[in-house]
């Protein structure tokens, strides 16, 4: 796990941190994790004073995407969050890539994956596959690539 | 909180802007664990219902599993990459999630997202544009629609969160 989050972090200038308030909701900021020095597979997290988030359970997001909302690239940290007089830390416990990450044979098991768990959602609810409007669909599509100040 | 956030009663444009201009913000549910589990999606606010709009397909459930478990969620706005807007503030909303078990295939209400979603993603057009990807694709276009309602907001003007962040009081939303 920690060879993937060197590898993948560095490529983004921050990450989303997010934790839990008081009241139980999420809570994210954005912060620039760095290694410890110790090497021992945690990353220290310089977070503004009073940010409302408690030590426990948190997460790590990294993700970006270009103009054209394409070459997206996205990976989940999730793991622990500590407060000491050391500051913050994050113990990873768990990296998760999201798209962009791992080529080819991580598109494929993306999609056939997807598809599996469609075809289980319907089947728990006694559910036959639906008909996808793809007239109405590819209607909407024309219209917006048609459109001369699209 | 225990950071004291100032207050402020009028609803400002710029956070308005950035609900309807960033491309995508980092959504937040928890997971059975409490793990906060957070990715980017596209989201859709519709001010005249006073909730952002959702969607993900039955393929990729798991955040409707977990707003089913656990409504309390969150939406960060702090990637402004294609928004076109010069130095947005970065806007937090926290809030309470609904997703009913309803199956959404047909576009009807749903026109102005879906122009949105190929106008600001042209290579999405791809994914129905012959039959073996409309077969492989089918189900992304089998929607569960999650409603976030905002409970609280805040903001962090220019997106320097080393500020204190600013704070909507919230009967200024519609």
């Amino acid at each position: 796990m920690w060879p993937e989050i060197r590898k993948h972090l560095y490529q983004f200038d921050s990450a989303v941190l997010t934790g839990l308030d008081a009241g139980g909701y999420p809570f994210s900021v954005r912060c620039r994790p760095y290694p410890d020095k110790s090497g021992d597979g945690v990353l220290m997290l310089a977070l503004p004073a009073g940010t409302p988030v408690r030590p426990g359970p948190a997460s790590l997001l990294c993700h970006k995407h270009d103009e054209n909302l394409w070459n997206l690239k996205s990976f989940l940290v999730r793991g622990s969050l500590g407060h000491d007089v050391g500051g913050w830390s994050f113990e990873p416990i768990r990296f998760v890539p999201g798209v962009g990450i791992g080529g080819l044979p991580a598109i494929m098991r993306f999609f056939t994956s997807s598809r599996r768990n469609a075809a289980r959602y319907l089947e728990k609810r006694g559910l036959a596959r639906p008909r996808i409007p793809w007239d109405e669909i590819n209607a909407v599509k024309d219209e917006v690539f048609s459109a001369p100040d699209r | 909180m225990n950071r004291s956030s100032r207050s402020v009663a009028k609803f400002p444009p710029e956070i308005e802007d950035v609900f309807r201009e960033f491309r995508t913000c980092e959504t937040t549910t928890l997971a059975r664990d409490g793990t906060p589990i957070t990715w980017p999606t596209l989201p859709f606010w519709r001010p005249d219902e006073g909730h952002f709009m959702i969607t993900t397909s039955i393929g990729l459930a798991q955040k409707v599993f977990n707003v089913r478990r656990e409504p309390r969620v969150s939406l960060l706005f702090s990637n402004p990459t294609a928004s076109g807007l010069e130095n947005p503030p970065a806007v937090l909303v926290q809030g309470d999630a609904e997703a009913p078990d309803e199956i959404v295939t047909s576009i009807e209400g749903f026109e102005d997202e879906l122009r949105k979603v190929y106008r600001r993603q042209p290579a999405s057009r791809v994914y129905s544009s012959n039959l073996l990807l409309r077969y492989l694709m089918d189900w992304y276009c089998m929607r569960l629609v999650i409603h976030v309602t905002p409970r609280r907001i805040l903001w962090w003007p220019g997106g320097e969160f080393w500020q204190e962040p600013l704070e909507l009081e919230m009967d200024c939303v519609a």
